[in-house]
């Protein structure tokens, strides 16, 4: 009773909420506890069947609130990295060549990174050029809309005629190699040859 | 018949065992707060929000463009769709997106400075999720946690102190529940996103053998300080792998208790910092460290503090 008094007399404390707004929330918070804790649960592989499907009934919040983080930094093990080179004949018939991304130009940092998330994403779906040719042709499903994008999109920017890409994984060379000044060379796997088409100007 | 003694107790103490959570949920969210700490975030959130939106507008074309890096038909192979809605979506020309942008960037500054704080929060949110469902090809951990701090944000009286708002609305800045909910979320968030993080980098083997922080510090494309004499040093290289992978597997249940929270904070410090400094990842590092910043002051807003 005193405390009551207290909380409704001292103008800088607001008095705690009734019981029914303190269930009510609580209905909400344990809602967004779900919607932040499953989606990392649920992905990426390797992940339960469970997970995904208690997920379900939780993917148009996830979706809404961009929710469905995996949260694995350089997990599982932090891996080389990679860059798209590209090579180009512009309309005008001159040749033009870049790097995604390109320490050169590509400032502030930020922007640096953005960029560079473009070969790493795209890494992760193209196998090794001596990954078996059926695995080789099935993951080109995967990872050849994503080429396509990214050559329209420099075709567009450069006015050019034909683009072709190539994901270079830098050889990351271990403490004894680089003590002893030696290195391996990068690992080239071609994303194919793209001609300027109508969608391109779209 | 008398009940037996067993089931007298049993009945009785399970009883007081849900009441014992309750109480305890009660006051871990429902205990009101000063909201100082939040409009401190809010602060630090909205500037970062500003200067992501700034370099989103850097390259609209190839973010937002119907030509981008990657275009709207294909976004569906990175996310979830139709969940993962965006405004960048229907806007058809350069104009539409500079312009949704700008609204994104504006609503940032708003939010950064406390001017009509809970709606300029709202338009931030939308502006954030709408980018990075636009453009998940472009995105990393930097976004993720920018995420985690919008809803809390705009649930908690995030513009009650140090803000234009304060000026004109000074019954906000009285101690309340809906900060202590906007605090907690971003602390079981980070929690929750430490503990996946760690439980993720447990399947690889170079982290058991404390070697992955070399292959971070020999990966030229993330480094901005060459740490490489670390070669010499593999026990150090040791230390620092297995040092992090212990720290952030257990920084969900290390932070709460008030003796190890300065000792796990201090970890995050370094860290996140290490991580800014030598792979060229500042704004991730810092939106980690304001993350962090939610478990301070040291002895607030610990279980302990109300049960007391």
């Amino acid at each position: 009773m005193i405390k009551e008094q207290q909380a409704t007399e001292n103008p800088t404390v607001r008095r705690g909420w009734p019981l029914a707004v303190r269930l009510f929330a609580s209905a909400g918070i344990l809602l967004y506890l779900l919607a932040i804790a499953l989606p990392p649960l649920a992905g990426p592989p390797p992940a339960s069947e469970l997970a995904n499907v208690i997920l379900q009934p939780f993917r148009p919040l996830v979706g809404a609130m961009s929710l469905s983080h995996g949260y694995r930094f350089f997990a599982p093990n932090p891996g080389p990295g990679h860059s798209i080179r590209w090579t180009m004949v512009t309309a005008g018939g001159y040749d033009l060549k870049g790097i995604i991304p390109d320490t050169e130009t590509d400032w502030p940092r930020l922007l640096y990174h953005r960029r560079f998330m473009i070969p790493e994403k795209i890494a992760a779906l193209v196998p090794p050029p001596l990954a078996p040719a059926e695995i080789r042709r099935e993951a080109t499903r995967d990872w050849q809309p994503f080429a396509e994008d990214i050559a329209t999109h420099l075709l567009t920017k450069h006015n050019g005629q034909e683009v072709t890409l190539e994901l270079v994984e830098h050889y990351l060379p271990d403490t004894f190699e680089l003590k002893e000044g030696r290195g391996g060379d990068d690992l080239i796997t071609p994303l194919g040859s793209y001609a300027w088409r109508k969608k391109a100007s779209q | 018949m008398k009940p037996e003694y067993g089931e007298n107790f049993s009945g009785r103490e399970s009883l007081n065992w849900f009441a014992s959570w309750w109480t305890a949920w009660t006051a871990f969210w429902f205990t009101p707060s000063n909201p100082f700490l939040l409009s401190v975030l809010r602060i630090f959130v909205g500037s970062l929000l500003a200067w992501s939106n700034f370099v989103w507008l850097l390259d609209q074309e190839g973010f937002f463009g119907l030509s981008g890096w990657q275009s709207a038909g294909n976004v569906w192979r990175l996310n979830d769709q139709p969940w993962h809605w965006s405004w960048y979506f229907p806007a058809q020309t350069l104009l539409a997106t500079k312009s949704l942008t700008a609204v994104s960037l504006l609503a940032s500054i708003s939010l950064s400075v406390g001017l009509l704080t809970r709606p300029a929060a709202c338009i931030a949110l939308a502006g954030y999720v709408s980018a990075v469902n636009r453009a998940p090809l472009n995105t990393f951990g930097f976004d993720d946690v920018l995420g985690i701090m919008l809803v809390p944000l705009i649930i908690g009286t995030a513009g009650a102190r140090l803000s234009v708002d304060s000026i004109f609305w000074k019954k906000q800045s009285a101690p309340n529940t809906e900060t202590t909910i906007a605090l907690r979320l971003i602390q079981v968030h980070l929690c929750i996103l430490y503990f996946f993080s760690g439980c993720g980098k447990l399947l690889g083997a170079s982290w058991w053998e404390g070697t992955a922080l070399w292959g971070a510090v020999a990966n030229i494309q993330y480094r901005t300080i060459d740490l490489t004499f670390l070669a010499w040093h593999p026990l150090l290289i040791n230390a620092l792998t297995l040092g992090t992978l212990f720290w952030e597997v257990s920084y969900s249940a290390l932070i709460w208790p008030r003796l190890t929270r300065p000792l796990v904070l201090a970890m995050a410090v370094f860290v996140h910092l290490g991580i800014g400094l030598t792979m060229g990842m500042m704004e991730f590092g810092i939106a980690m460290l304001i993350a962090n910043m939610a478990f301070l002051p040291l002895d607030l807003n610990t279980l302990q503090t109300h049960t007391d």
